[in-house]
């Protein structure tokens, strides 16, 4: 039986009902928190119980397992609570001081390889390994996840740190440091690591003398400040007086083959640093190859392996696309190979370059799932090519059409350029321009901005997309319109928009970019995008929001507004759409002038291929009187049945329309 | 006999008439009732939800109650409208909460309710998967003899929105049109969009795709093309000059309902179809 002894109610309860649903005999909802109610209480008292107040009797014996299952549905997780007996509390990451996730070290078991003398040594005792991650958009975080696994090969313990709300003075104390940091606008931190950087600025008289690191930083050499906030980190390490242990690697958009030189070599060093903080220089070698030999047997031991679902061989024909850049010609090839329907992609193209064509050229990556400038069309689909399988690819058919991501210049065959897609970046200045505000600010004095954990939560969601390259590709209109931003680029712009932290002045820059040319209603049709899976659906649904919002903000104008305006009042007028008032309303008398003298309102009005249907039929759309002027003209169409029940929906729902 | 709930989305009764005159007939042969559906509202194609997503929801959820008393699936002509509608469907059927709030306004104002029980279905789909292509073939008396390409679009090229067709390599139209005496011409672009939502608000780009799919098809040898969608039916047929004058592609061919080619083929419209067939031999467009 579970009994739980106390039970409170941290701060930023979003009071969502959850709890009091799951367990109303001990929580209940006020207008600011969940409380505790008062009955259940030794105090008596009647709020969050932030004296940990035991709770009465046996209650805690009764409804003990109910009151987990009330913590555990908590969304945000405010709800804590103590065992009895085991006097521990069941703390989620979000509360503990630092976010940290534990990874287990290689165990040094029968089968693992003979360690001894020197080596032996230096693998006794405390073997805590803090890798530390600033991270903008979660590559950095991804790299120190990587880097925690690996460091399990060299018999250490690894802590994954995030910097948002870690204390400089316990940095300090941490024997083995390895940081990995993104640079993120012109030369800035990341905005978990902006308050710990500020607090390093500020700090003075510390003392890493005990310190051993090593920095990865994360950049894009097209802006000045290329890795600006890695370097910072390093130098300001080596002013407090730490031992750098390697080199700082400044890694450039294709990050990881610069990432796993560096972490080979930082985690070698590194993990020489023995108990007493003493980096043993002689044994760096047999680290080495300790860690080379132990790679199998770790797994075997218990660190956690995924299962792979395996595939028999499949027989498919591949048709890839050929660009050769030297003669500027295209074309297709066509090869007949033989697969493991579980391989990836990536493996595929591979083993093609290996086997069959070593000309064959794209992109790779060498940590799987973690580049996203991997991306391919197959057989339709925006995939990364590092990621999907074969099998999923060709459920209907055993064929592999291969195409470059669309939406980019070719280099070479299926390889693609993101030049331009970083030019169009810089451009849009995605990066966080924060306002300070009233009572937000950190211990030393500087502003800072706050997110709630659910406004958080949901700001996440609106970009979680598999990369935003990737919906750059799935749209088919951007290649039709050379000032088109793209999908991919209006839906960073509109996530960040959505950031609580953006100052005013960032956010109104926003707005106007996306209502203007090149924003999202340069997007022909959102079903291109909504069609490729969840990312793409999750890209559409936020790019139907950003119209929504800028809708009521620009009071809808333009051609887009009046359309979203007109057609709405048509399915109120009559329930049914009037195409001859849309016509007239959002063309305009320029618009219909145009279509006149290129024969579209001809074609209309004859019916040309309506296959001798009547002819007045199409001469609806000649009427008379001029476009855009004044209230929508009455219905020609006649109103559905029942239109009271259409009429009483928008009323209730909307009455903008 | 099949029985649907007959939604004719935004075109077939508005500015697609040829689609209402060759469905009933076309319908009544394959042994299709389709059961009107008394009061639907357009699906809000996709407008309604740039401004108002529940809006959207609410004014579908009132024609899945219709549906519903019906007692019938949906059936419509128009890849727009079954994308739309099953795009709402997915997100009610899969959300109890946004059900039950949708219920709550659409009870307030119609004094309708939605279960979430019926589904929502394409003709082409239909036609291959419920009616069946040997039973197609078997009716066939005016074969096509033509080299015809069908135009899927992409709004209902969707996981789950298209039976058990593939979203990205469908085949149920090239299957279709060689059970009606036709030659199949595939074409890269027969499952992108031509923009039909933006066709009055973006004027270059989607010329630019509405030519791309013309002139692909056309290059693959079409001398007919057959739409899927009514709505896209519009920047296809209607705007093919406007296309061809804005890129230089040749866009000139003839563009026709799915309903219609089937019709034509069953042997409905003879002079329309002798009509259709001089055009594209003769003059190409």
């Amino acid at each position: 039986m579970t009994i739980v002894a106390k039970v409170w109610i941290e701060e930023d309860c979003i009071t969502c009902d959850a709890c009091a649903d799951i367990c109303p005999e001990v929580f209940d909802i006020t207008d600011e928190s969940s409380f505790i109610i008062a009955d259940v209480r030794e105090d008596g008292a009647f709020n969050r119980n932030e004296t940990k107040s035991p709770l009465k009797g046996d209650l805690g014996a009764q409804l003990g397992e109910i009151i987990i299952e009330a913590a555990e549905a908590c969304p945000v997780e405010v709800i804590q609570y103590e065992l009895a007996d085991s006097g521990q509390s069941e703390v989620t990451e979000e509360e503990a001081p630092v976010a940290e996730v534990e990874i287990a070290a290689a165990p040094v078991s029968a089968s693992a390889p003979v360690v001894d003398g020197a080596l032996a040594g230096v693998m006794e005792g405390e073997r805590e390994l803090v890798i530390m991650f600033g991270s903008q958009t979660g590559n950095a975080e991804g790299l120190a996840a990587v880097t925690a696994k690996k460091a399990a090969d060299y018999g250490l313990q690894a802590k994954v740190v995030d910097m948002d709300g870690y204390d400089l003075k316990n940095l300090a104390q941490v024997k083995r440091l390895l940081l990995i940091t993104s640079t993120w606008g012109e030369g800035e931190m990341p905005d978990n690591a902006e308050a710990l950087w500020q607090s390093a600025l500020s700090a003075s008289g510390m003392n890493f003398a005990n310190t051993h690191f090593s920095v990865c930083a994360i950049g894009d050499s097209s802006y000045d400040e290329f890795c600006k906030a890695g370097t910072d980190w390093d130098e300001k390490l080596s002013a407090f007086g730490g031992q750098r242990i390697h080199d700082i690697q400044l890694c450039d958009v294709d990050y990881e083959p610069p990432y796993l030189l560096w972490v080979n070599e930082a985690l070698s060093r590194i993990a020489c640093v023995d108990e007493s903080g003493t980096f043993q220089v002689e044994l760096v070698d047999s680290m080495k190859e300790y860690a080379s030999g132990s790679a199998d047997d770790v797994a075997d031991d218990g660190d956690f392996a995924p299962g792979q679902i395996q595939q028999s061989d499949m027989d498919i024909t591949f048709k890839i696309f050929r660009y050769d850049p030297a003669t500027a010609s295209t074309g297709w090839d066509e090869f007949d190979f033989s697969i493991p329907g579980h391989a990836t992609l990536q493996d595929a193209l591979l083993a093609i370059k290996g086997q069959i064509d070593g000309s064959l050229t794209f992109r790779t990556s060498y940590v799987t799932g973690t580049n996203p400038l991997t991306g391919i069309k197959a057989n339709g689909r925006i995939v990364m090519a590092d990621t999907v399988r074969v099998v999923d690819l060709c459920s209907h058919a055993m064929q592999l059409k291969l195409e470059p991501m669309p939406g980019h210049e070719v280099i070479k065959d299926l390889m693609v350029s993101y030049d331009e897609w970083q030019q169009h970046r810089l451009k849009s200045k995605p990066w966080m321009q924060s306002e300070p505000r009233i009572g937000d600010r950190l211990p030393n004095g500087m502003p800072m901005g706050t997110i709630p954990a659910a406004e958080a939560t949901a700001l996440h969601a609106v970009g979680a997309v598999m990369s935003y390259q990737l919906v750059q590709g799935m749209s088919d209109c951007y290649a039709s319109d050379s000032k088109y931003r793209g999908p991919g680029l209006n839906l960073l712009e509109w996530a960040r928009s959505l950031d609580p932290r953006v100052g005013s002045k960032q956010y109104k820059t926003i707005m106007e970019s996306l209502q203007t040319h090149g924003g999202v209603w340069d997007e022909a049709d959102l079903s291109s995008l909504s069609r490729h899976g969840r990312s793409g659906q999750i890209a559409a649904d936020s790019l139907y929001d950003a119209r929504s919002r800028l809708l009521a903000e620009f009071k809808f104008i333009g051609r887009s507004g009046r359309l979203a305006k007109n057609y709405a009042r048509s399915v109120k007028a009559s329930g049914n759409v009037n195409e001859t008032t849309l016509y007239r309303s959002v063309l305009g008398p320029f618009g219909l002038a145009s279509n006149i003298m290129n024969g579209v309102s001809l074609r209309m009005l004859l019916g040309f291929t309506r296959n001798g249907g009547p002819i007045m039929r199409g001469f609806q759309g000649m009427l008379v009187p001029p476009a855009g002027i004044g209230k929508i003209p009455n219905m020609f169409n006649a109103r559905i049945k029942n239109h009271h029940e259409v009429v009483a929906i928008f009323n209730e729902v909307d009455t903008r329309f | 006999m099949a029985k649907y709930s007959y939604y004719p989305g935004n075109a077939a009764r508005q500015s697609c008439l040829e689609v209402e005159d060759t469905i009933q007939p076309m319908a009544s042969s394959l042994g299709i009732q389709l059961i009107e559906m008394p009061g639907y509202s357009s699906d809000g194609g996709d407008v309604i939800k740039q401004s108002n997503k529940f809006l959207q929801l609410v004014l579908n959820a009132r024609n899945f109650a219709i549906a519903e008393e019906n007692g019938h699936d949906i059936i419509t002509a128009c890849a727009s409208a079954h994308g739309n509608m099953s795009d709402a469907l997915q997100r009610l059927q899969s959300d109890a909460n946004l059900l039950a709030e949708v219920n709550t306004t659409l009870e307030k104002t119609t004094g309708k309710n939605f279960s979430g029980e019926i589904q929502t279905h394409h003709l082409l789909h239909v036609l291959v998967e419920d009616i069946g292509l040997d039973t197609i073939r078997s009716k066939v008396t005016n074969p096509l003899d033509m080299k015809v390409a069908g135009y899927y679009g992409s709004m209902m090229q969707r996981e789950g929105f298209c039976a058990n067709d593939d979203p990205f390599n469908p085949s149920y139209f090239e299957q279709l049109i060689e059970a009606l005496g036709g030659t199949p011409i595939d074409y890269d672009s027969k499952t992108a969009s031509v923009g039909a939502p933006s066709l009055l608000t973006l004027d270059k780009p989607v010329m630019q795709m509405t030519a791309k799919v013309l002139s692909q098809a056309k290059s693959a040898g079409a001398q007919l093309l057959v739409s899927a969608c009514t709505l896209s039916h519009a920047n296809l047929d209607s705007y093919q000059n406007k296309a061809r004058k804005h890129t230089g592609k040749d866009t000139n061919l003839p563009v026709i309902h799915l309903s219609e080619l089937v019709a034509f083929a069953l042997g409905y419209h003879v002079d329309r179809f002798a009509q259709l067939r001089t055009r594209a031999l003769v003059i190409g467009g």
